[in-house]
């Protein structure tokens, strides 16, 4: 067999050297033609190829960083070498695909279709190839819809608080009950990933490879819902067949090609944008991020894009609908609960239980256990056994009072304020007045305007702050938080989360001299909030701060302290933040610092809030008020 | 308590590295053991599934035929294996309640009829003990236990031998 396709080649090669000419001659028709209409400079060409204009010098660059993805020896910087390279390979001699072998219309099927179509190929003189491999990928497929799929930010983990975008590939022959069974298309960082926070860090700096890939979707159900408990919206998008057709080639196309992931803007987010503008090339997405791209935006901006969205589902996680079956059930049941994850038999748990309220019970128990089982909190093999236990006993219940579902939140994360926030403010600290201008690049923190992004999960980055004193006519920057995360998270008598926070940057303290000065600062804790009146939420905390700066005496001061405070939401859109912290520094510079500071917020729309801060800080003995009102803009 | 934890830690991570070293037809039918699901524990503090990884369930979309995918899809012959491999414990609730989703897409993979749905659905509630038969049953288990009883019921044997 092997020995036949050598044949078959050789003999094509010898074969195709009477007709080269009239390749060749076709070839040079179909370049002048590619030339005369300035393919090589259209949006759908930039779009195909990933072309981005350059920063500074006059020109483009291609982003895919994979030498197989550009044919032309300078193709990744010259579009119109690319495109007459493209031609060209489009003639090579038919083969027999294997595995690792394409003719080049199948591999790059995106750009064979594309120039077919606009060129009007005749196929007698560029005879078609059948593409078997791509023909069965997407019989496979059977795509009839894209859903853009949200799961929203998870803070426990630093390479998704920002949250993450795929995009699902709904089947003809799924419908909403079956769509666990559609494909996700998903662009990550390669098997070489590492966890965590060094993922963070390397791919701050492209170090990994990113690649485009294909997943059941009951696969990423399983990850983001079940196992990371992410509420998951799926954006329901408005594309035509023929437009699904034109990115499926392209994610054919583009399959194992490698593009370095950057954590900030090459990210997931950015490349499922440009996948619809190959779908789309009338769409403007990916030209209005530059520097970073935060998932939750490029949501934004396709939501913004008119009738492009048809449908929005709200998927919960398990731990969502957990929480919903436990408020419906009364304080008896809650107990009984308790009871249901002993050893004792659920039938006697439950015998004064109306046969209407037992399955409620049972399901609920169930998933309690499950959640606790997945925690680490119970042992494996008895939670296992005891898990089959309350199924069995549920097999045998006919029919109950169904358990509600939790309601979808409101707004939906792409109505939720814009993450870039512009502040500008009046205040007086200790007798000075002073003006101040504040910008934050990304991305909520935990007074912003409600809704839309995860409950008690603040991350500021990058957050600068800068003042202008009145008087002396000095500016001074008075903060600068690189990243500030703070995860609040209120326990019950089921759900025992432990809230933490961490934050460093640029801030100022008060030093012997009676001098303000700059200090880098890194503070962390952890604590405990509960919560569930009303919204507000009480929180005590154990906080460690490292001052470093050569100002201080030793160069540094180490301190650690309490905090305490509650958070109120007297109206939806009022958030009041009372908040006391010490810290005694003990280690390097020693003083100690005291503050109270009660922080409010009062949003006009998801644009525009308004806050206002009050705080008593008292260093080294000294006390400081100050005041400051400032207009928070969100854009 | 402490130790518990510590020693929940050190065994997801020791099956996780397990996971990591098997070869690439993990979720293919291999025998996932229900109840078994990966801790909790490991994947919030380590952060196991980022976003940026690929699980051993992701396939490259040209890679060719590896393990259970064909160039990203799953291979027909491991369509309903794979999916029991990752969903064991949520039909098993599906199951025993009746409905759901996890079961709606089981009847879908296995193609059952509109008009069998509810008898498929009766029935696999009905013989629950029979197809969850332990609660260390394993993907074959399950497909074994729901082969016999399709197999039983008049109206649903056709679809027996295609789970």
């Amino acid at each position: 067999m092997s020995r036949l396709i050598i044949f078959l080649a050789l003999f094509g090669l010898l074969a195709s050297s009477p007709v080269f000419s009239a390749d060749a001659d076709y070839l040079q028709t179909l370049t002048a033609q590619a030339r005369a209409g300035g393919l090589a400079e259209t949006r759908q060409w930039r779009a195909l190829m990933h072309y981005r204009d350059n920063l500074i010098f006059p020109g483009v660059t291609g982003q895919a960083d994979d030498p197989a993805f550009y044919l032309a020896a300078a193709g990744k910087t010259d579009p119109a070498a690319e495109l007459e390279a493209s031609l060209k390979a489009f003639f090579a001699p038919p083969l027999v695909e294997t595995d690792s072998l394409q003719h080049a219309q199948c591999k790059f099927i995106a750009r064979y279709q594309w120039l077919r179509e606009v060129l009007n190929f005749d196929p007698h003189r560029l005879p078609p190839q059948p593409c078997p491999r791509f023909h069965a990928w997407r019989d496979a497929l059977n795509a009839r819809s894209l859903t853009l799929v949200f799961p929203s930010a998870y803070i426990n983990n630093p390479s998704s608080m920002f949250g993450h975008t795929l995009l699902r590939v709904d089947g003809a022959d799924q419908d909403e009950r079956t769509r666990l069974l559609a494909y996700a298309i998903n662009y990550a960082v390669g098997p070489d990933g590492d966890n965590g926070v060094l993922f963070t860090f390397k791919s701050l700096i492209g170090a990994y490879p990113g690649v485009f890939s294909l997943s059941p979707y009951y696969v990423k159900v399983k990850e983001y819902s079940d196992m990371e408990n992410r509420d998951i919206w799926e954006y329901r998008l408005n594309f035509t067949q023929e437009e699904i057709d034109r990115l499926l080639m392209h994610a054919w196309e583009l399959g194992p090609t490698r593009f370095d992931y950057y954590f900030f803007d090459e990210n997931c987010a950015y490349h499922l944008l440009s996948l619809f503008e190959v779908a789309r090339p009338s769409l403007h997405l990916t030209d209005r991020f530059r520097g970073w791209v935060i998932p939750v935006d490029t949501v934004r901006s396709l939501a913004e894009q008119q009738d492009m969205l048809t449908e929005v589902v709200y998927r919960p996680a398990n731990n969502t609908r957990l929480r919903a079956r436990l408020a419906e059930l009364s304080l008896h049941e809650r107990e009984l609960l308790h009871a249901l994850l002993t050893d004792a038999p659920p039938r006697t748990v439950l015998a004064d239980v109306s046969a209407v309220r037992q399955p409620l019970l049972l399901e609920g128990a169930y998933a309690l256990l499950r959640y606790e089982a997945s925690e680490g909190l119970r042992d494996h093999a008895a939670a296992a056994r005891r898990s089959r236990e309350l199924l069995l006993a549920r097999s045998h219940i006919s029919a109950g009072e169904e358990g509600s579902e939790p309601p979808v939140p409101t707004p939906r994360p792409d109505q939720g304020h814009p993450t870039r926030r512009l502040a500008l403010g009046l205040g007086r600290e200790h007798g000075r007045d002073f003006q101040s201008l504040a910008l934050r690049p990304a991305y909520n923190d935990l007074l912003d305007p409600a809704g839309g992004y995860t409950e008690g999960a603040q991350i500021n980055f990058m957050d600068i702050h800068l003042r202008h004193y009145q008087n002396s006519g000095r500016v001074a920057l008075e903060k600068l938080a690189l990243v500030d995360i703070y995860s609040l998270a209120p326990r019950d008598d089921f759900f025992k989360p432990v809230s933490w926070k961490i934050n460093t940057g640029i801030a100022r303290t008060r030093l012997r001299d009676d001098e303000r000065a700059a200090v880098f600062r890194t503070n962390g804790g952890a604590g405990l909030a509960w919560g569930g009146w009303d919204g507000a939420v009480v929180y005590g905390f154990v906080e460690a701060t490292l001052d470093v700066g050569a100002r201080l005496d030793g160069d540094y001061a180490l301190g650690l302290g309490p905090s305490l405070g509650v958070f109120v939401r007297p109206l939806p859109a009022w958030k009041i933040n009372l908040h006391a912290r010490l810290q005694d520094y003990r280690f390097g510079d020693e003083h100690t610092e005291r503050e109270f500071r009660l922080e409010q917020s009062v949003s006009l729309s998801r644009r525009h809030a308004i806050r206002l801060n009050l705080s008593s800080l008292r260093e080294r003995g000294a006390e400081r008020a100050s005041a400051e009102l400032a207009w928070h803009w969100y854009f | 308590m402490k130790n518990r934890i510590a020693l929940a830690a050190v065994l997801s991570l020791s099956s996780i590295s397990a996971a990591m070293a098997a070869p690439n037809n993990v979720g293919c039918g291999v025998g996932t053991i229900i109840f078994e699901g990966q801790s909790g524990v490991a994947p919030q503090v380590l952060a196991v599934t980022t976003n940026g990884t690929l699980g051993n369930q992701t396939f490259g979309i040209t890679s060719g035929t590896l393990g259970c995918s064909e160039d990203g899809v799953v291979a027909n012959p491991m369509k309903v294996s794979m999916f029991l491999d990752t969903n064991l414990d949520k039909l098993a609730y599906d199951m025993a309640v009746g409905q759901g989703e996890t079961l709606e897409s089981l009847a879908n993979l296995i193609g059952v009829d509109g008009a069998h749905k509810a008898a498929f659905f009766a029935a696999t509630k009905a013989h629950f003990s029979e197809i969850i038969s332990s609660e260390r049953a394993n993907t074959q288990d399950v497909i074994a236990g729901l082969n016999r009883v399709l197999a039983q019921e008049a109206e649903l044997a056709q679809y027996a031998r295609l789970v």
